[in-house]
């Protein structure tokens, strides 16, 4: 399906430092630390846009009394996730889900290849984590008027879609409806800068997600399940 | 003596746009294919059109993520701010969409610069250059303006090449406004970094981007030095 030796979207590969104050090793450190002293029941793993989530009160009203740590890293690829997986991020820990947002930084890489190293990322994870349930996140539009890169990311969804329900334990989720206004644009009121999400933005994708991290919370047979809603 | 002495010091930071690359404005090029700094700056235009600010906010994303944050509400817009910051930018690039529109349609009382710290591969002299052109642009602009000029904050977990750089930044650009009437630099550093020499995620959460408790340090103060010139300008 993805073809990994082939693809370079499904090749972990760490960031090199080149502005010099090697923020991206000392982020990565930390979560690898956090994994030690934590017990999530909630990942999430991928790019800014998971990043910045927890920058706003939502994270703090809807995600942290579900147990979640959030290991985003601004400008990450699917290469970079891999990479961070493999090496460390998913030692001593065991969540129950673990929601994967990453792609739209993979400049360099046809849509298929993106969705191929989608893919690797979640094969990985239901191979480490055999209990956790994946869930993919689809790319959001981008850029006020259409451009080749909602095109790309819409395609991206297309095949992440019909390939990963394929695959045991993960399943896809597209938050992006409503963005795009029936003109075309997207609303800096939802995108500050048209591809990062404003408060109001992380809002409406938290509707539906929590919907179903809830859910499959709830499915999931647990010994204790402390505080949740 | 005091005038030969600033003299020399504009040589030296070369304000000037043929030699140094960060003072000579430049659009960013639309790499990745949504063109979205260009429909930003557009924005900001037309945004322009009908607002009437006293203060303006100018930078890279440690603006252009201040408006995201409720500190905004609390503490920004009482002042009619706008928020003209783009992530990424560098002080050429600011240099450009201020020379191309931005500052067109306004006239507020005090301009608040906040950039540099993205200008990678440029020397600290160059960028106090390019920060001093953006400067001496606003001043052309917009005469009876004031410029703050905000210091570029340490960055990295631990002690590394680009906080020393940021710092002579902040020290050369201190020396340039110290003889204008016009502009000043404020230090909003609060004390990010700890006595071990490190700075918390809890305070720049990549160690470069402020969080909102981040922001409430440095806008506090920068708050109230800001009601203070506004007081200011009101009375000349």
């Amino acid at each position: 399906m993805s073809g990994d030796e082939m693809n370079p979207a499904a090749v972990a590969q760490a960031v090199e430092d080149i502005q010099g104050d090697d923020r991206w090793m000392s982020q990565h450190t930390r979560f690898v630390q956090e994994c030690k002293d934590a017990e999530p029941e909630v990942l999430f793993i991928g790019d800014s846009m998971v990043q910045l989530m927890q920058q706003y009160e939502i994270w703090r009203e809807l995600f942290s009394p579900l147990h979640a740590l959030n290991f985003g890293i601004g400008e990450d690829t699917t290469c970079n996730v891999l990479w961070r997986l493999q090496n460390g991020e998913l030692d001593n820990i065991g969540p129950k889900v673990t929601v994967v947002w990453v792609g739209t930084n993979n400049h360099e890489h046809s849509a298929e290849q993106v969705a191929g190293g989608i893919l690797a990322i979640a094969q990985l994870l239901t191979s480490r984590l055999p209990k956790t349930k994946v869930v993919v996140l689809g790319l959001l539009a981008r850029g006020e008027w259409p451009n080749p890169l909602r095109e790309k990311n819409v395609a991206v969804n297309g095949f992440l879609r019909t390939w990963l329900p394929r695959l045991g334990q993960t399943q896809f989720l597209d938050v992006g409806a409503g963005f795009v206004h029936s003109d075309g644009t997207i609303s800096t009121r939802d995108m500050f800068d048209f591809l990062h999400l404003t408060a109001a933005g992380y809002r409406a994708i938290a509707k539906p997600l929590i919907d179903l991290l809830l859910q499959i919370l709830e499915e999931t047979p647990e010994e204790k399940r402390a505080s949740l809603v | 003596m005091h005038h030969i002495a600033n003299a020399s010091l504009t040589d030296k930071v070369m304000s000037s746009g043929e030699s140094n690359p960060a003072a000579t404005p430049t659009p960013c090029v639309d790499i990745q294919g949504d063109g979205r700094w260009m429909t930003l700056h557009n924005h900001f235009v037309s945004n322009s059109k009908d607002k009437e600010p006293d203060v303006l906010f100018v930078g890279d994303s440690l603006v252009q993520l201040l408006h995201q944050f409720e500190v905004w509400r609390e503490l920004f817009s009482p002042l009619h701010a706008l928020n003209f910051g783009v992530g990424g930018d560098e002080t050429q690039h600011v240099l450009w969409r201020l020379s191309n529109g931005e500052l067109a349609h306004i006239s507020p009382k005090v301009v608040v610069l906040w950039v540099g710290t993205n200008n990678h591969g440029h020397t600290a002299e160059q960028i106090c250059g390019g920060i001093m052109a953006i400067v001496q642009l606003i001043k052309d602009k917009l005469p009876k303006a004031y410029t703050l000029v905000l210091g570029v904050l340490p960055r990295g977990k631990m002690p590394n090449p680009l906080r020393e750089r940021n710092a002579q930044v902040n020290k050369l650009v201190q020396e340039a406004v110290s003889s204008l009437p016009h502009a000043s630099l404020l230090n909003v550093d609060p004390g990010f970094v700890h006595s071990d020499s490190s700075i918390s995620h809890q305070d720049l959460y990549d160690y470069l981007h402020l969080t909102p408790q981040g922001y409430q340090a440095v806008c506090q103060p920068l708050h109230a030095h800001l009601k203070g010139l506004l007081e200011k300008q009101a009375e000349n």
